[in-house]
């Protein structure tokens, strides 16, 4: 007999009220992972698009891809071979439009690699944003260390670095802009252990993801509140889980005295931890996925359904040991002790 | 033909340091289909004997044997079994599952006894024993709704329902009142009779030792009178 989802029905809010709980701490969770993936994406898209790779700057750099400078053989060394590597550099910068409004860009410029956009000299490639902002493809932009001008040659989506819109330029007129003649990194995509280089050090790029100011930063804190809500709902697991039980102590131990299995009141408890949850997790997977599609354009949000999935998994996990830790309780109930306490 | 045999039973609590022997060596045979009813003052040790007997509790010393089984030697498993099959209960309050209707409840008690009947059976069956404790009428209400009287009949009902060989019950009236604790006995004795079940009844209601066949007085952890 089902005696889990006829104590649901019969209890129904008892059980919409902790349903209420576990969908509000999923949907924050979910809500705020969305916005640490965003900010994550506004910080870094263009590292985080890659593929598994090594980065290389200079060992004297201490770690600052700014203060990298790999000259060219030690460049030859690294890509020696390498298909699709590249040296790139990346600077923050700013281009006036012909209104000479300023707008905040970050400067990526590369060997020739499929990798990273190919550019001629005197054009330039934006991130879509800028596109948002009402720049077009054959706009001329300009900047006080450059020359000549650019012609927006194209728009590619979702290429962010420090916040900032990406903007590919050929590597003769970084080169003028940041007075230079060295690239700061090297990139080799490719999944083997990292080349020994003396004078290079090697990252991988999540390391290399750390090593930009504020990224670590910025996604500690709120990978920390997400597993923080994670902790607090298996909390919230165990407790109501263990305040429901502590209600039922002379049930379990009347069932247990008529001959009811423990394992079949611990399984009556997890399947309506697993319902609930279940039930929860649907609306707050909904609900999240909906905000995707609704979120201001301008807000960096970016929650994959793989992502909630891995959150729920997650959830389920957590309201499983939460439930079963306040079910402890159940294997120690005296059926005599029960029946002696009166009715139920 | 003797079903239960509680042979030189001793219980002893340690209460701090302090070992208190609530039964000295109790000797008790219950014959097949026969109400024995325990009576005593408070203390005696009438309920501890029919918990132990119950497998609710084990016994410091002695034997309890169930058609000639050694209950002492069973671990908590083979004791769980008995009970769920063997055994029926009547406590003093109903103690029923308040989320389960009253057919709801006796279908729990003939799943947990691992009946061998077909769902349509076991519907029948549910039917017919509601009908013995007049309780067919109600067989879709939920405890909440049920007065003590008609609770204390379903608890019986829950009871017999899986067709047990013993039925312990622990004063099953003492939250009536006189009129209901009489069709409560009644409804006992008319039962064991019909269905040959083996009554082990604790009970301090003097006016409920009519409906047994054997009264037992115990005083201070011994049997005093049989």
């Amino acid at each position: 007999m089902n005696l889990a989802w006829k104590e649901i029905k019969k209890n129904k809010t008892k059980f919409i009220i902790l349903g209420s709980i576990i969908f509000l701490v999923s949907f924050l969770t979910f809500i705020i992972s969305g916005l640490s993936n965003g900010l994550s994406q506004d910080n870094a898209a263009l590292i985080k698009d890659l593929p598994e790779g090594q980065f290389y700057m200079n060992a004297d750099a201490d770690a600052t891809y700014n203060l990298s400078r790999i000259d060219a053989s030690m460049q030859d060394k690294a890509m020696n071979g390498q298909k699709d590597a590249a040296a790139l550099s990346i600077q923050m910068g700013f281009v006036n439009d012909a209104d000479d409004k300023q707008h905040s860009i970050a400067f990526v410029t590369s060997t020739d690699s499929k990798l990273f956009e190919s550019v001629e000299k005197g054009e330039i490639v934006l991130d879509r944003s800028l596109e948002d902002k009402g720049l077009k493809v054959g706009d001329t932009l300009t900047n006080n260390q450059f020359s000549g001008e650019f012609t927006v040659k194209a728009f590619v989506d979702q290429k962010k670095y420090s916040h900032a819109p990406v903007a590919y330029i050929n590597m003769e007129n970084y080169k003028e802009i940041y007075r230079v003649n060295e690239m700061q990194l090297v990139f080799v995509p490719g999944k083997e252990k990292a080349l020994e280089i003396e004078g290079l050090q090697s990252f991988s790029n999540k390391d290399f993801l750390n090593t930009i100011p504020s990224y670590s930063a910025e996604q500690m804190s709120l990978n920390m509140i997400v597993w923080f809500l994670v902790v607090i709902s298996g909390m919230l697991f165990a407790i109501f889980f263990y305040m429901m039980n502590v209600q039922k102590i002379g049930l379990y131990g009347i069932l247990k005295a008529i001959g009811v299995k423990t394992s079949s009141l611990f399984g009556m408890m997890w399947s309506q931890m697993i319902v609930i949850t279940l039930i929860a997790l649907t609306f707050s997977v909904a609900l999240s996925q909906g905000f995707t599609m609704i979120a201001p354009a301008g807000m960096p949000f970016s929650l994959t359904l793989q992502t909630t999935v891995q959150l729920s998994i997650v959830f389920i996990i957590i309201g499983f040991i939460g439930a079963t830790l306040s079910g402890i309780q159940i294997k120690k109930v005296e059926p005599l002790q029960a029946i002696q306490q009166g009715e139920v | 033909m003797t079903v239960f045999t509680i042979d030189e039973v001793k219980k002893t609590f340690t209460n701090g340091e302090i070992d208190e022997q609530v039964l000295k060596g109790i000797n008790l045979s219950l014959q097949e289909g026969e109400i024995t009813a325990l009576v005593g003052a408070s203390g005696s040790g009438k309920s501890t004997i029919l918990t132990i007997a119950a497998g609710l509790q084990r016994a410091s010393d002695g034997r309890v044997l169930f058609e000639g089984k050694n209950m002492t030697d069973m671990n908590q498993e083979q004791i769980r079994k008995i009970r769920a099959s063997e055994f029926g209960f009547v406590f003093q309050s109903a103690h029923l599952v308040p989320f389960l209707t009253v057919e709801e409840q006796l279908m729990l008690m003939l799943d947990v006894s691992e009946t061998t009947m077909k769902k349509k059976e076991q519907k029948a069956e549910v039917a017919k024993i509601l009908k013995l404790v007049e309780m067919n009428h109600r067989s879709k209400a939920y405890p909440a709704s049920l007065s003590g009287g008609e609770k204390q009949r379903v608890a019986i009902a829950r009871a017999i329902i899986h067709k047990p060989k013993m039925l312990f019950a622990d004063e099953p009236t003492a939250s009536l009142d006189s009129k209901r604790s009489k069709d409560v006995m009644l409804l006992i004795r008319d039962l064991t009779k019909t269905l040959n079940i083996t009554t082990l009844m604790v009970t301090h209601d003097e006016e409920m030792l009519s409906y047994a066949d054997h009264v037992i007085t115990m005083k201070d952890g011994l049997i005093l009178q049989s």
